[in-house]
């Protein structure tokens, strides 16, 4: 039976790139690796955001620079990893004394290269991930799901969202403008005249739509009692100074090393309740609003189900999870294989994004 | 009227507070702790490399930094909510609001130059002219927006919106009288050390990832001395981020010695329409009006 075509929760998108790029980052093993990225590649295909630009290849581009870069400086610098199979070998260029740690040219080992690669496509992977859920579920959709307490900053980056496009269309007419009147050039000063009108125009803009919604009660749908608040900030203070406590545990064994986690934890944990009884928001009718159905949970699951594996196998230390550089293939382990393919479901197992959205 | 008070509300809101200071958030005590706790946290999170015994980097050299992500990313949010708490009116919504587009802006417009951002520039003078609390948020605020805009939250975002924060709070809180000649210069060269300061903590948050795999010289080694590791660290900014910074901080500082005044000036006048803290006073209505 083909689901209604509709948007999926963009919570659950964001937890499935969450649970995948938190399984890419426990293993080096390139053929996981590429098969994450290609999962990303194909669920972005088959159910893309329609509003988004498609982020993802930017965020690819991004992971294949960083490998490119961290193989030329490899080539060149050498790393810390001694290899046999010598590929090539450049001129060596003598440096003067005090730079006496650092190796400019000399032979080029495959292990070598191989470490970098695999280690910088894990972290091409992780990016392939986060780039998978912007494209997906465009986070602007998440800013919807803050808490009460962060209505109003929530407000201010939705302001922020929506001038920022005119702020560019602003600064182009003002400088076609000045182009007009025959004030040419670029660079610091020109950029400094264009500031301040539309800086003044974005202001303008901006208080009247302030003073608009103040006259139509804006804001009067968070509720927020002195001592809810007082409640909050106790919570938060002492949330983080348990996280302060916790830290200072982790980092001076002598202090109490065993007490650290559980520290950090119960801290981090009383901060972020402070989020939520910090202030209430009113019961209000919503426009099209995200439901949670069967498959949101699919895809947070087909999300969980490989970090649970790979963190247990990388814990457990299974063979092909942490790969020594050497020539040939891996050993690649075959629940992981699965674990990482499980994620692609949600390619087809989710309502496709309306037609009309596109 | 002889009786009548010397500060209607119609005085104050032009301007006219016997200080001249506009706090448009005041920063009240479990704000400030919230603020230094997360500042610590987050020093922390950047400076770990140097600081933690050898055992525990080896063992979490590679989880450390999504580790510190996630709990910066609570932290930051955490403390965004303490300093707002309760406190946001729709024109400081507003004004925050331009702020942040500004910052976006920046970001959407200087897509094709990285690192040559003159964001800051904006961050600076809104916590100079609207006081460390709202320097904080806005500074948080921009990042996330310009993030948004251009879609990439990624984890490098939760780092960035505190050295953001922590850059227009520390303009708030510059010892400089406003409006004074001093403060152009002043304001500029905060805006060249900050510039070359976000690069300098930015590049922290994923240079224990390089790992051995770094250059041999420029790379985290686990355990070494405190000393060895700065020297690795500094030579990797000299060779790699020293480029993208210096004429990101240049650029800033220029753009504040140019327009600071005139920018300075525009969001004055904004906070002094907005009219932020202008007590609400409901007199009895006086003898003139009642005859």
């Amino acid at each position: 039976m083909p689901l209604r075509p509709r948007l999926l929760h963009p919570a659950a998108w964001w937890l499935w790139g969450l649970g995948l790029a938190t399984a890419a980052s426990r293993t080096t093993n390139p053929v996981v690796l590429l098969l994450v990225i290609g999962v990303c590649i194909v669920v972005v295909t088959e159910r893309r955001d329609p509003a988004t630009t498609n982020p993802l290849w930017g965020f690819l581009a991004i992971g294949a620079i960083i490998i490119a870069f961290r193989v030329v400086m490899t080539m060149l610098l050498g790393n810390g990893v001694h290899g046999e199979t010598v590929l090539f070998t450049l001129p060596r260029v003598p440096l003067p004394e005090w730079a006496s740690g650092i190796r400019l040219g000399g032979p080029v080992t495959l292990e070598s290269l191989l470490y970098a690669v695999y280690d910088s496509l894990r972290l091409a992977a992780v990016l392939a991930c986060l780039g998978a859920a912007n494209a997906l579920a465009s986070p602007r959709r998440l800013l919807r799901y803050l808490p009460a307490t962060l209505y109003d900053v929530g407000t201010a980056v939705v302001v922020g969202l929506t001038f920022a496009p005119q702020l560019v269309t602003d600064a182009r007419a003002v400088r076609a403008a000045r182009t007009l009147r025959g004030h040419e050039g670029t660079g610091a000063r020109e950029t400094a005249r264009l500031a301040v009108p539309v800086l003044e125009t974005a202001f303008e803009r901006s208080l009247g739509l302030a003073a608009s919604m103040e006259s139509r009660g804006y804001g009067r749908t968070v509720h927020a009692s002195t001592r809810d608040r007082r409640l909050a900030s106790g919570l938060a203070l002492v949330g983080l100074l348990g996280v302060l406590g916790g830290l200072y545990g982790l980092l001076d064994a002598s202090a109490g090393g065993a007490l650290g986690l559980p520290l950090l934890a119960v801290g981090a944990a009383l901060a972020a309740a402070s989020l939520v009884v910090g202030a209430s928001r009113e019961r209000r009718s919503g426009h099209r609003r995200d439901r949670w159905q069967w498959p949101e949970t699919v895809t947070a699951l087909a999300g969980a189900v490989p970090a649970v594996v790979l963190v247990a196998g990388s814990v457990r230390g299974w063979d092909g999870i942490i790969v020594t550089p050497a020539p040939g293939l891996p050993a690649l382990p075959l629940p992981v294989v699965a674990a990482v393919l499980l994620a692609a479901v949600p390619a087809w197992l989710t309502p496709r994004p309306r037609e009309e959205d596109r | 009227m002889s009786s009548r008070p010397p500060e209607t509300p119609v005085a104050t809101a032009l301007g006219a507070t016997p200080t001249g200071s506009r706090r448009v958030i005041p920063l009240r005590w479990p704000a400030v702790v919230a603020v230094a706790v997360v500042g610590v946290v987050g020093l922390f999170a950047f400076i770990w490399p140097f600081v933690v015994p050898a055992e525990v980097a080896i063992a979490h050299g590679n989880d450390a930094p999504w580790f510190f992500a996630v709990l910066i990313a609570l932290l930051a949010v955490v403390c965004l909510a303490e300093v707002s708490a309760g406190r946001l009116d729709a024109k400081t919504v507003a004004v925050l609001g331009v702020a942040a587009a500004a910052g976006g802006a920046m970001r959407l417009l200087s897509a094709g130059t990285a690192g040559l951002e003159p964001m800051f520039f904006v961050v600076i003078v809104a916590g100079r002219v609207l006081g460390p609390g709202v320097g904080f948020v806005s500074g948080a605020l921009a990042v996330t927006t310009g993030a948004l805009l251009t879609g990439g939250v990624g984890p490098w975002l939760p780092f960035q919106m505190v050295c953001a924060g922590g850059i227009g709070l520390g303009a708030g809180l510059l010892p400089v009288a406003a409006g004074s000649r001093a403060e152009r210069w002043v304001v500029a060269a905060y805006a060249l050390v900050t510039g070359l300061v976000f690069g300098l903590f930015m590049n922290l948050w994923f240079w224990p990832f390089l790992g051995a795999n770094a250059p041999t010289g420029m790379g985290f080694v686990p355990g070494a001395p405190v000393s060895e590791n700065l020297a690795h660290y500094a030579l990797f900014y000299l060779a790699t981020s020293l480029g993208w910074d210096l004429p990101r901080g240049v650029l800033n500082a220029v753009l504040v010695v140019v327009a600071g005044p005139a920018l300075l000036r525009v969001f004055r006048r904004a906070a002094r329409r907005a009219a932020f803290d202008a007590p609400v006073a409901f007199e009895p209505p006086s003898e003139q009006v009642r005859r």
